[in-house]
C-alpha cells in the first residue's frame, strides 16, 4: 500500500514537473532567433505564404494564448504538425522514438553489464592491475564523449575490420519484419525473422557501444567506490569470520548493497542517452529522436521542438519512478521509512 | 540449485552466440550486376527489373535491394522533401525529376527541349502558350496523364506557395485544359523566364492526391492537400517511383519500366538517396563500396581522402552559383564608384582561387559562366594595385579613409568565408582601407540586410540561380524589387536599371535578349556594382563505375539535373 502511495504521489508531481517543463521549453523556443515559418519555406518564398503559416500557427498572438493553444492540442495528444516532415508531430515521433528506444535499451543493458562487471572486477581485486586497468579504462571512458567512441568504432570495426556496418538499422538485403512494436529486435522474433533478429543486433552494436562507454565507466567507478567501501564494513568482516566463502560474500552480501548509487545513477544515464544520442544518431544515420530533435532545433520546428523535450522530460520522470521502485527494493531502509511515513 | 545452474549456462550460450554471429563479419556483397545490358526503354520496352510497378511503398525502416540489380546510392543533406510544391533545395530539386514529369526539360545549351509537351504554340502577343502534350504517358499507378493534372498541379503549387511557386506562378493569368491533351497558359506580360520555369512544375496525379488529401487542413476544400502524404509517397509519372521512405534514413526509388522516356542501357535499377553528410561515415561507405557518388558537403580535407580511395575520384562540376561580396552602394565609402573600382581592382583574385578546389575559376560576369546569355567576351576586373591606386585617389572618402572603415558581414554558418575576409582586410589594407571582419549568423545577416540602415558595407553570400539564363539572376541581384533581401546587398534602386533588365526579360527573340543580358553585365561591371569572386564548383567523390553525364558536360548545370537518373549509367561491380 505504501509503495502505491508513493507511485501515486510520484505521478501527480510528474505531471506538474512535465507542466513546468512544457512551459520553459514553449518559451525558449519561441525566443529562439529566426522566424520558424520564414525557415520552414525557405527564403525564396513569398511573404503571403509565410504569414499564412504564421497565422495557422498562432504565431502572431501574444505568448500566453499561443501556448494556451497549445495546451488544449496537447493534452489530446495533438502536438500540431512539423514544419519540417510536413506530417503530425505524433507521427513522427511514433516512427522515431521506438528507433531510439531499442538503441537506448541495448545501450543500458550494456552499461549495466559492463559497469556492474567492471566495477565489481576492480573492487575484488582492488590495488592490483586489474584494478588500475580498470580505473584506466573508467577516467578514459568519462572524459571521452560518446560521439569520439562512434567515429572510433566506425573507423576500426566497419572501415577496416568491416565487422559491423555504417549506417542504420538494417542490412540493405534484409527484409523488415511486420511493424509492431518498432523495436526491430523484438519484431523480428515475433515474426519469427532470426536472419533480421541477428542483423538488426550487428546494427545495434557499435551505436549502442559507443553510447554505453562513458556509462559503462561512470557505473564501473560507482561500483567499485561502493563495493570498496563496504568491504570495510563490519557485516562482510562478520560474515568472512562465519566461514561463508568469498564468492558469495561478495556475489551475495556485498554486491546488493553496493548497487544503490550505480543503479541510481545508471537510470539517470539511461533517460539522459535519449538526449545526447543526436551525434552518435548521425555518424550511424539512426533514424532515432534524439537527431530528429536536434533537426527540428536547427529547422526551429517548434511543434516538434515542444514535442519531443516533453517525451525526453517523460522519460526522464518514468525511469526515476522505476529507479526508485528498484532502489526500494534494493534498499530495505527506504521501504520501512516510505512505510513509517503513512 | 542444479536446474537454476542450468537454466543460466543455456541462456549464457543464447547470449554469447548471438553476440558471436553478431560480430561476424558482414555477409558478401549481392552478386554483381550481370545482366546483359538493356535496351533503351520506351512503353514498349521490358528493362530487366523485377521492381513492381507500384507507386505504393512501405514505411517500413529498411529496404531490400535484390542482389543482381544495378544500384546507385549517394549521399544528401537533410531534411528530404519529396512534394513537388514543398521542396526546392538541393536535396529535393534531385528528387523530384526522377519522380515527376515536366512539360519541358533543361538541356544542357541552357534551354528547354520538349518533354511531356512535344510541342508548343506561342500568340503573336507573348502572352498565350498552348502546350500538346505528348499522349498515353501513364502514371505509376497506370492512370494516363491528362491535361487536367497539369492544370491540378499548377494551381495546388499555386495555392500551397512553397517549393518552386515563387518561380513558376507569378505572372501567371490562367491555366486552362481545353481538353486532354491541351493546356493553355495565359500570362500578364511577354517573359523569357516563363517557359524555363515550367522546368520546375512538376505534375501530379490528380485523382491519386485528392484521394490521399486529408478531408481538413490549411487549404479549404482541399483539406492538406496531401502535403502529409506526399512527403513520403509519389504521385508522379516519372523514370522513377518511390518504394521505401524512411524519413530520416534514405529515400528507395525503383526504376518505372513503363515510362515513356529513354534509359542508359546501365541505368540503375534501384536509387538510394541517403540522408547523410557526416564525413567519417560518407567515406566508410565509399571505401566499402556501399556508397556510388557523395554528397557536395564535405571539406576539401575530405575531398582529398575520397581521391585516394581506389576506384574512386572527385568530380568538381561546374554550377549555377557564384560567390559574391556584395558591395553596398547606397552606404560610404562603398557608395563611390571609384572607390568601388579600387576594391575591385584591389582584390587578389589567384590567391582566392588557391583557397578553393583546383580548377576554380575567377567570375568572368556579374552573373555564373554557366548560364546561357552571359557574354564572356566582357572585360573583367583583375589584381592590379596600380590601377587600384589610381581609382582609390579619385574616391571622395580617399583621405579620410579612416572615418569610414568597410564592414564585412560573413555567414557563421559557412566557415571557409572566414578565410576570404582574411585576405579582403590584407588586400584592403594595402590600398589603406580600414576593413572590420563580422562574423554574422545567417538569420542575422538577413534581418541586417533588410534594411539600409543596418546593412553592412559587405555581406559575402553564395547566389544560385534557379533558371539556366542569366536574365533571372540579374533580375534576383540587381532589380530594384530585391533590394532588402538576402539576395542583394548593393541597394541599387535605379529605375533605369530595373527598366533594362524588365525589357530584356520580356524580349523573346533569344538573340536580341542576349545583347541585352550583355549591356546590362557591362554596365554592371562599369560601376564595379559587386566584388565577383569566383563560379562555385560542386564536388562530389565518385566511384569510377559511375558513367556521369554531368562530367562530360551532357547535362543541364540546373540544380538537381546532375542527379537525372534515367542518364547515369552504373556498371559497379
Amino acid at each position: 500500500m505504501s509503495m502505491l502511495n508513493f507511485l501515486v504521489r510520484r505521478i501527480i508531481y510528474s505531471f506538474f514537473v512535465l507542466l513546468g517543463l512544457s512551459i520553459v521549453i514553449f518559451i525558449i523556443a519561441r525566443i529562439m532567433p529566426g522566424d520558424p515559418a520564414r525557415m520552414a519555406v525557405g527564403a525564396r518564398a513569398p511573404q503571403w505564404v509565410v504569414d499564412q503559416i504564421r497565422e495557422q500557427m498562432h504565431l502572431n498572438d501574444p505568448l500566453p494564448v499561443q501556448y494556451g493553444y497549445w495546451l488544449a492540442d496537447a493534452v489530446h495528444g495533438d502536438f500540431g504538425l512539423s514544419l519540417v516532415t510536413q506530417r503530425p508531430v505524433t507521427a513522427d515521433i511514433r516512427e522515431f522514438f521506438p528507433a531510439s528506444l531499442e538503441l537506448v535499451l541495448v545501450a543500458g543493458l550494456l552499461s549495466a553489464l559492463g559497469g556492474i562487471g567492471l566495477g565489481t572486477l576492480s573492487a575484488r581485486y582492488k590495488d592490483t592491475w586489474v584494478d588500475n586497468v580498470v580505473r584506466l579504462f573508467s577516467y578514459a571512458g568519462v572524459v571521452t564523449p560518446s560521439f569520439v567512441f562512434a567515429i572510433f568504432f566506425v573507423l576500426i570495426f566497419a572501415w577496416e575490420l568491416k565487422w559491423f556496418p555504417v549506417i542504420g538499422r538494417l542490412s540493405e538485403q534484409t527484409p523488415a519484419p511486420p511493424v509492431v512494436t518498432g523495436l526491430i529486435t523484438v519484431d523480428s522474433l515475433l515474426a519469427g525473422q532470426f536472419g533480421t533478429f541477428l542483423d538488426a543486433l550487428k546494427h545495434l552494436v557499435l551505436p549502442a557501444l559507443a553510447l554505453a562507454m562513458g556509462a559503462i565507466a561512470q557505473e564501473a567507478r560507482i561500483t567499485r567506490a561502493t563495493m570498496a567501501d563496504n568491504l570495510s564494513k563490519d557485516y562482510i568482516a562478520a560474515e568472512r569470520a562465519l566461514g561463508i566463502s568469498e564468492r558469495e560474500v561478495t556475489g551475495r552480501f556485498l554486491l546488493k548493497p553496493s548497487l544503490i548509487p550505480t543503479v541510481s545513477i545508471l537510470g539517470l544515464d539511461i533517460a539522459s542517452t535519449f538526449s545526447i544520442a543526436f551525434l552518435v544518431e548521425l555518424i550511424f544515420n539512426w533514424p532515432g529522436l534524439a537527431r530528429y530533435g536536434m533537426q527540428s532545433m536547427l529547422n526551429k520546428d517548434l511543434n516538434s521542438i515542444s514535442a519531443v523535450i516533453l517525451v525526453l522530460g517523460a522519460v526522464f520522470v518514468v525511469v526515476n519512478i522505476i529507479v526508485d521502485i528498484i532502489v526500494a527494493q534494493l534498499d530495505p531502509r527506504i521501504r520501512l521509512s516510505a512505510a513509517r511515513s503513512e | 540449485m542444479a536446474s537454476k545452474r542450468l537454466i543460466v549456462f543455456a541462456v549464457t550460450l543464447l547470449v554469447g552466440n548471438l553476440f558471436i554471429s553478431a560480430c561476424a563479419p558482414a555477409p558478401a556483397p549481392p552478386p554483381a550486376a550481370t545482366q546483359p545490358p538493356a535496351a533503351t526503354s520506351a512503353p514498349t520496352t521490358t528493362a530487366p527489373t523485377t521492381a513492381a510497378a507500384s507507386a505504393s511503398p512501405t514505411a517500413g525502416p529498411t529496404s531490400t535491394i535484390a542482389a543482381g540489380k544495378r544500384v546507385f546510392r549517394a549521399t544528401f543533406s537533410p531534411p528530404l522533401r519529396a512534394d513537388p510544391a514543398v521542396g526546392n533545395d538541393y536535396v529535393a530539386s534531385s528528387t523530384l525529376p526522377n519522380l515527376y514529369d515536366s512539360l519541358v526539360f533543361p538541356n544542357a545549351k541552357g534551354s528547354v527541349d520538349p518533354w511531356l509537351a512535344t510541342s508548343w504554340d506561342i500568340s503573336s502577343d507573348g502572352l498565350t502558350y498552348t502546350f500538346h502534350l505528348r499522349t498515353g504517358v501513364k502514371f505509376h499507378d497506370g492512370t494516363t496523364l491528362k491535361a487536367s493534372d497539369v492544370v491540378y498541379s499548377y494551381n495546388r503549387l499555386k495555392t500551397i506557395g512553397q517549393g518552386y511557386a515563387y518561380l513558376v506562378t507569378p505572372g501567371v493569368q490562367s491555366v486552362m485544359a481545353p481538353d486532354d491533351n491541351t493546356v493553355v497558359f495565359k500570362i500578364e506580360k511577354p517573359s523569357a523566364l516563363f517557359l524555363p520555369s515550367l522546368i520546375r512544375l512538376y505534375v501530379v496525379e490528380e485523382a491519386l492526391v485528392r484521394k490521399n488529401a486529408t478531408s481538413s487542413g490549411a487549404y479549404g476544400a482541399n483539406g492538406d492537400y496531401a502535403t502529409g502524404w506526399l512527403q513520403t509517397h509519389d504521385a508522379g509519372s516519372g523514370p522513377y517511383m518511390i518504394t521505401e521512405f524512411p524519413l530520416a534514413e534514405y529515400v528507395l526509388m525503383s526504376k518505372n519500366v513503363n515510362w515513356w522516356g529513354k534509359f542508359n542501357p546501365n541505368a540503375p535499377d534501384e536509387v538510394r538517396f541517403i540522408v547523410t553528410t557526416e564525413a567519417v561515415t560518407v567515406r566508410s561507405l565509399l571505401q566499402n563500396n556501399q556508397l556510388e557518388m557523395t554528397d557536395q558537403w564535405q571539406s576539401l580535407e575530405a575531398y582529398q581522402a575520397f581521391a585516394k580511395i581506389p576506384g574512386v575520384k572527385v568530380l568538381a562540376l561546374p554550377t549555377v552559383s557564384s560567390f559574391y561580396y556584395m558591395l553596398n552602394n547606397a552606404k560610404a565609402p562603398t557608395d563611390d564608384v571609384h572607390c568601388r573600382k579600387a576594391i575591385d581592382y584591389a582584390y587578389d583574385y589567384n590567391a582566392a582561387l588557391g583557397l578553393e578546389w583546383p580548377g576554380t575559376k575567377q567570375m568572368i560576369a556579374p552573373v555564373p559562366a554557366t548560364l546561357a546569355g552571359v557574354d564572356p567576351n566582357l572585360p573583367y576586373y583583375k589584381h592590379d594595385m596600380t590601377k587600384a591606386k589610381q581609382e582609390l585617389a579619385q574616391c571622395r572618402y580617399a583621405n579620410q579613409l579612416d572615418k569610414y572603415p568597410i564592414t564585412v558581414d560573413w555567414v557563421s554558418e559557412v566557415p571557409d568565408e572566414e578565410k576570404y575576409a582574411l585576405l579582403f582586410q590584407s588586400n584592403m589594407a594595402d590600398i589603406g582601407f580600414k576593413v572590420n571582419i563580422v562574423k554574422t549568423p545567417w538569420l542575422s545577416l538577413v534581418d541586417n540586410m533588410s534594411k539600409l540602415d543596418s546593412s553592412p558595407s559587405i555581406s559575402t553570400i553564395y547566389v544560385s540561380a534557379d533558371l539556366p539564363e542569366a536574365g533571372l539572376m540579374l533580375r534576383q541581384r540587381y532589380h530594384s524589387s530585391t533590394t532588402g533581401t538576402w539576395q542583394q546587398n548593393e541597394w541599387l534602386r535605379d529605375p533605369k536599371l530595373d527598366a533594362s533588365i524588365d525589357d530584356a526579360l520580356s524580349t523573346l527573340d533569344q538573340q536580341q535578349r542576349f545583347a541585352k543580358y550583355s549591356a546590362i553585365e557591362k554596365d554592371l561591371e562599369d560601376r564595379a556594382a559587386s566584388l565577383w569572386i569566383y563560379d562555385q564548383l560542386e564536388k562530389h567523390g565518385i566511384r569510377d563505375c559511375v558513367d556521369l553525364p554531368a562530367a562530360k558536360g551532357q547535362t543541364s548545370v540546373l540544380i538537381g539535373y546532375y542527379f537525372f537518373m534515367p542518364d547515369v549509367g552504373v556498371t559497379c561491380k
